[in-house]
């Protein structure tokens, strides 16, 4: 059995998890995506949305600028998935007060402030800086955990210029799925919508919460709607 | 809006689902946070826990309720389902209930926090309720508050809003051990007056919250549990 199908999932995730597979492609569809993602269900679906990605065996990287990347690690371990093909790039670890240990391909970056600055970080790491060699031509797809904090700290014009030298950095062929509550920042999902990023769009029959039942009649659309 | 701004958003809110206290807090609970719930015996600790696990079920939202009394689930079944907010599907469902106490009798302030950490990353929930904290510290005297500070610091970054119960000995107004490192605390009084035994609610703090002070009187039924009553002044 696959090490991410090792993991057992309830029947409203292994829903959303066929549904991602579906829109991310096999192999991976390169590029910038959005996926409208009601706050409190962040970590859940990220938690979907890697086992989705990391299916494929390709390696990725992680961005935390959320929490400390030992969560993540923690999680993902709990659900069985194998954190090897992963490197962490962790923003927020300095911030913290946190000193849990994990073994994982880690590098700290100076913080969630500037972080257009990461993109040329990033192209310049390498395992003589104390940091996990990584290089960016293999990467298959990388996650950022997540982009509406970086509002806290930074501004739209910061923002949008991380992600487009990010991309670029990337090299176009690197899948880039960004979880991004629509209704809590209109102005970040269209700043992404702006810069190419696809839609993925889920099919709300599917989604059974009565919360999210709710939230569809609210976005008032028949075809996508916030998981 | 001006693109080199900061784009200020509002805190994410979750209803407490407490009639009343909602509308003295903005809406709710910020999320994710840390909430002490605190009060003496019989002042509804329990009840409205229950309630905000409730509330969060009915809301399609994952709960993760922890006891350190060792009290089986059907023996808290027994009276929690007296109130009509309570749904039985919701157990071993949408609220998972986990016992602490074996783990605790151990002694082992490490091996708690691990295992409250491995049931939340394998659970996933949004809101986690610890039943009452308190107690934990009778267990680990000499490094309770360390244990705090941990068990704080890890429940912030697990993207949920936890509340933590505590009772309050006599002459305190709350648990000064876990005070500084929560992000809100809700005071359940029990209050002598003209003969009768008068129960109220104060939000003492609330960080980033503009909350309504004062005491405020709540009932507890059967329908909703606790509710703020409205004044009649």
């Amino acid at each position: 059995m696959h090490p991410v199908e090792s993991a057992a999932m309830n029947e409203k995730d292994l829903l959303l998890f066929k549904q991602l597979k579906a829109q991310l492609g096999v192999p991976l569809i390169p590029g910038l995506m959005v996926l409208d993602v009601r706050t409190t269900q962040f970590v859940r679906v990220e938690l979907v949305l890697l086992k989705a990605l990391m299916e494929e065996g390709q390696p990725g990287l992680f961005i935390s600028v959320d929490r400390p990347h030992q969560y993540i690690v923690h999680l993902l371990t709990m659900h069985g998935i194998d954190c090897r093909n992963l490197t962490f790039v962790d923003a927020v670890a300095r911030f913290s007060a946190d000193s849990k240990p994990t073994s994982v391909k880690v590098g700290f970056f100076q913080g969630p402030r500037n972080i257009d600055t990461l993109p040329e970080a990033l192209k310049n790491w390498s395992a003589a800086d104390g940091r996990p060699s990584f290089d960016l031509g293999e990467c298959g797809f990388a996650v950022i955990d997540n982009l509406s904090t970086l509002l806290n700290y930074n501004s739209q014009q910061v923002v949008r210029s991380f992600l487009t030298d990010f991309i670029s950095a990337l090299g176009g062929k690197v899948t880039v799925p960004l979880l991004v509550d629509r209704e809590r920042n209109p102005n970040l999902f269209m700043m992404i919508k702006s810069l190419e990023g696809r839609e993925i769009a889920l099919v709300p029959e599917n989604v059974p919460m009565p919360s999210d039942r709710a939230r569809l009649k609210i976005s008032n659309s028949n075809i996508k709607g916030g998981y | 809006m001006e693109d080199s701004k900061l784009e200020r958003t509002d805190l994410m809110r979750i209803p407490a689902g407490i009639p009343g206290l909602d509308e003295m807090i903005e809406g709710g609970f910020p999320f994710p946070s840390v909430i002490l719930v605190c009060g003496s015996a019989g002042t509804g600790k329990t009840t409205f826990s229950l309630r905000f696990l409730c509330e969060g079920a009915a809301r399609g939202e994952q709960g993760l309720y922890f006891t350190t009394l060792s009290e089986p689930t059907q023996w808290m079944m027994r009276f929690s389902s007296q109130f009509e907010f309570m749904r039985p599907e919701f157990f071993d469902n949408q609220i998972i209930y986990e016992d602490l106490g074996n783990i605790l009798r151990e002694g082992d302030s490490g091996k708690l926090l691990d295992a409250i950490e491995s049931r939340i990353a394998e659970v996933v929930p949004q809101r986690i309720v610890i039943d009452p904290i308190t107690v934990v510290g009778e267990m680990f005297k000499d490094n309770y508050r360390q244990f705090l500070f941990d068990l704080t610091n890890r429940l912030k970054n697990w993207n949920a809003t936890t509340v933590v119960t505590g009772e309050v000995r006599p002459g305190e107004l709350y648990p000064p051990e876990i005070s500084y490192a929560v992000d809100g605390i809700v005071l359940l009084h029990l209050a002598e007056e003209l003969g009768a035994r008068r129960k109220y609610i104060e939000v003492l703090k609330m960080r980033g919250t503009n909350h309504l002070t004062g005491k405020h009187s709540i009932d507890i039924s059967r329908k909703d549990g606790i509710v703020v009553l409205k004044a009649r002044f």
